[in-house]
């Protein structure tokens, strides 16, 4: 080949061709999504994380879950992600539009995490972090009382919507309103469509007010939690929601016990513990509220007792965050989704019709 | 002339002109020693480091409690300082150190500025350094390939812009009109590699795209650096070494044209097939397998541009070191591609995707081709640096044999090993953790190939070791694998 003009010119054309098709072109199509929100303007998904979820997010990266953890369900019809009950839909862009960063991973050396968070048992029966931290940050709902989607700040959502219902009735008076998410009901609601088991007495905070974790894995959509028979917004989950003697499953301190511990809750995991993100400290006075219920090898001796730090708590706080059971206009929902619509309050029932639409990936 | 009754010598070496283009060509490369050496003793230095902790990682993917108990020991650190040691450490330094030699040759001139590159050099190793330190101190960003903070990026690329003037100022000095094969190579990814790593940084951290582009851009970063970069670096070194060795010239020019442009358009545009299925608009993953596919063109080109060129020379590999890695090399640039072109097509992708297979496709493109292309470089280039010729033929055929069963075994249980935990995790109606329980066995014997391969490293860093220390052998006659007769001319 002759002359240098020719060579430099193909090789940027063929780079920028590139460079346009790929990043340039798709940030015109899909980097500029909004949230999305029904015809009140309320109840808008997604909401942007912050405070411990978004720490939480880089305890995440820094630990590289991302290596073994994806976060994206596939389509029913092409994958079998659904069935597993990692999700009640595909995942979608929008899905994703206030993660940042973004961990759609692409190995599963462990479980899809897209959905972590909607598995909690919806009682959260165990002290959650995040409603230990909530009383050092301003509940972000109370001060402004307008269902808006103000995101909320501080600690995750964990107390707000609870502080709407307490602090301000107005908000939800509009009467006659069909969305389940104004009904003054819908804390209630949250605490009696639990799924059967009982929680461990003695650790039940009965006062919604106080729910931490129930709070935040349903705190981004209120409404999905009022269906009395789809507890979890995941029905007919496959796992056990309570075991003897241990954390229900996927709750907070269920969470701590498997990151300090990994075998001790499931004996086929090959997830390394992560128990430098916790605490071995003798028992001064009285035992921590937080300290983790271990048992068999992992427990400490008596007298001593592990407590998760700071980190390990934005982790769970991250983990509860992981929900995308709300339902999205264009993408068709599966199996127990909650309904899209205000006027039917009972999630329980997938509507085809309003699903049927679009083709999915847009 | 040898029993073989094939010349082992330089080619293009004609009776006249022989002795001074001889002198110049021991002059240029003399003036390519110390870049040159920095570059290589700091890419074995890396190579080391990250052979290490490739052993932790593999041990540690099925011993999850072994050494957990400390945070920069956790296996999800030690894996991205792992890839980022590997990929920014090892594969870029030797490949920069090579470009440099061969650009001096093709370009017929002494090299000048050797502060540049020198500079370019410690700046190179300062950032991946702090880069790695900060990873296994856990201020990884997140981002796969790109887990380096911002800051390292910066003082990465002012080192790349002292290497990338050099070559933009060796480029004026040329002798020739002629531009050989392996400096549009060269030039392409001395072009590439900048703009490619400018914009995965300013659309991951400067002006951060939204949601899922981030993963977008992430994956088209990484195979286009896989490509464009580590690729053409590879294939261009390819180009050079194996008609160098074998003294006879490039079977075609045209199917090199049609090589290299259709690998530029093509293989540019692949990446998103990581994504297959993921939540993005289906045309940017179609484009991607679409590009895949497209790929096998000049994979097909090129690989029968080197098969002709060899044809009737194979026995070669038999004696000359150099041949024999980069012929492995470039074979494997043909299985890479294959295989990358398999796993990514969405029947298969079904079984595969999220499965150890995807690290199989890395290292057959980072170790099978690129590595392997690398170290039959190092075998032509320093013993023409350090004046000396390799010590040990035996220690270099271990080099290689330990090498290409790693690697070979390697592959096999990672993609037998993904097959099997695909169709596992495909399978909804057993537990989940049967999938992962399954693949288990393949990753030991993934931990087995490392082993060989870790062997492997130390026997080349032992053997490198040796030459910088001058130790190499003074003899007019390069070091052959296998006993040829004597009186074989110096090449």
């Amino acid at each position: 080949m002759k002359g240098l003009a020719p060579l430099f010119i193909g090789i940027f054309g063929t780079f920028a061709f590139s460079w346009v098709g790929l990043t340039v072109l798709p940030n015109w199509q899909i980097g500029h999504l909004n949230p999305e929100s029904e015809e009140e303007g309320e109840d808008h998904y997604p909401q942007p994380q912050s405070g411990m979820v978004e720490r939480g997010a880089h305890v995440y990266a820094a630990n590289g879950c991302i290596y073994c953890h994806s976060e994206q369900v596939r389509a029913d019809y092409a994958a079998a992600d659904i069935e597993r009950k990692w999700g009640t839909r595909r995942s979608a862009p929008r899905d994703y539009i206030f993660e940042r960063p973004v961990f759609l991973g692409t190995m599963r050396m462990g479980q899809d995490l897209a959905n972590i968070g909607a598995r909690a048992p919806a009682e959260q029966a165990s002290p959650s972090p995040a409603a230990a931290a909530a009383p050092g940050a301003p509940p972000a709902g109370a001060t402004n009382p307008a269902a808006s989607p103000q995101p909320p700040s501080g600690a995750p959502p964990a107390a707000s919507p609870a502080a709407k219902q307490s602090a301000s009735p107005a908000a939800q008076a509009q009467p006659g309103s069909p969305s389940p998410a104004a009904s003054p009901h819908a804390a209630a609601a949250v605490s009696s469509g639990s799924p059967p088991p009982a929680p461990p007495s003695g650790l039940a905070s009965p006062s919604p007010g106080t729910m931490g974790t129930a709070a935040i894995s349903s705190g981004a959509q209120p409404g999905t939690a009022t269906a009395p028979s789809s507890g979890p917004q995941i029905a007919g989950a496959p796992w056990p929601l309570q075991t003897v003697g241990e954390p229900p499953m996927y709750s907070a301190e269920w969470h701590h016990v498997h990151l300090y511990s990994p075998r001790s809750t499931n004996l086929d995991s090959i997830m390394p513990a992560y128990r430098f993100l916790y605490q071995k400290r003798r028992i001064t006075g009285e035992r921590s509220a937080e300290a983790l219920r271990l048992t068999g090898r992992a427990a400490p001796e008596e007298g001593w007792e592990v407590v998760p730090s700071f980190d390990a708590k934005c982790l769970v706080a991250y983990l509860i965050s992981r929900n995308q059971t709300h339902p999205l206009k264009d993408v068709r929902s599966i199996g127990g989704a909650p309904a899209a619509a205000g006027a039917a309050p009972a999630g329980a029932s997938p509507s085809p019709a309003a699903a049927a639409a679009p083709a999915p990936g847009k | 002339m040898n029993d073989t009754g094939i010349p082992l010598k330089e080619p293009a070496v004609s009776a006249v002109a022989g002795d001074t283009e001889q002198l110049e060509r021991a002059y240029i490369d003399a003036s390519t020693r110390v870049p040159v050496l920095m570059f290589y003793t700091s890419a074995m230095f890396w190579l080391v480091f990250g052979t290490l902790l490739a052993g932790f990682v593999s041990f540690k993917l099925h011993e999850p409690d072994l050494l957990s108990g400390f945070g920069f020991l956790t296996w999800g650190r030690l894996r991205p300082a792992h890839m980022n040691v590997m990929v920014y450490g090892w594969a870029s330094m030797a490949g920069i150190g090579t470009a440099i030699w061969l650009m001096a040759r093709l370009c017929r001139t002494v090299l000048r500025y050797p502060l540049l590159l020198v500079a370019g050099a410690a700046f190179w190793n300062l950032g991946v350094l702090i880069g790695v330190t900060e990873i296994l101190l856990g201020n990884s960003t997140g981002y796969q390939w790109l887990e380096f903070p911002p800051y390292v990026a910066v003082i990465l690329f002012v080192a790349y812009t002292l290497v990338a003037s050099w070559a933009v100022l060796m480029f004026r000095y040329r002798r020739g009109d002629q531009i050989y094969i392996t400096q549009w190579y060269l030039l392409g990814a001395f072009l590439w590699f900048p703009w490619l790593y400018a914009a995965g940084q300013l659309m991951l951290f400067v002006v951060p795209v939204q949601g899922v582009l981030q993963s977008a851009v992430g994956w088209w970063y990484a195979n286009n650096l896989l490509f464009l970069w580590f690729g053409a670096i590879g294939l261009g070194t390819a180009y050079y070494m194996i008609p160098k060795v074998i003294g006879r010239p490039v079977y075609s020019y045209h199917l090199a044209t049609i090589g290299f442009w259709s690998y530029a358009l093509f293989s540019s545009w692949t990446g998103m097939q990581r994504l297959v299925d993921g939540p993005f608009p289906a045309w940017m993953i179609t484009a991607s397998i679409a590009a895949m596919i497209l790929a096998m063109i000049p994979v097909a080109t090129v690989g029968l541009n080197h098969h002709l060129t060899m044809r009737g020379y194979f026995p070669l590999m038999r004696y000359s070191p150099t041949l024999r890695f980069t012929v492995f090399g470039a074979m494997s640039y043909t299985v890479f591609s294959i295989v990358g072109l398999l796993i990514s097509l969405r029947s298969i992708a079904a079984y595969v995707h999220f499965t150890q297979a995807s690290i199989a496709f890395s290292h057959l493109g980072l170790y099978a081709f690129f590595t392997m292309v690398m170290f039959g470089a190092m075998y032509y280039i320093v013993p023409r640096l350090v004046g000396r010729e390799w010590r040990y033929g035996s220690l270099i055929k271990l080099h290689f044999w330990a090498s290409a069963y790693g690697i070979g075994l390697m592959t096999l249980m990672l993609l037998a090993g993904g097959l099997t935990q695909g169709t596992s995790m495909e399978n909804p109606s057993l537990v989940f953790t049967e999938s992962t329980e399954s693949v288990l066995p393949y990753l030991r014997g993934r931990s087995l190939a490392g082993l060989l391969l870790t062997a492997s490293h130390f026997i080349f860093a032992y053997h490198f070791g040796l030459m910088l220390l001058g130790l190499g052998r003074t003899s007019t006659v390069p070091t052959f694998l296998n006993p040829v007769d004597a009186e074989v001319e110096a090449h």
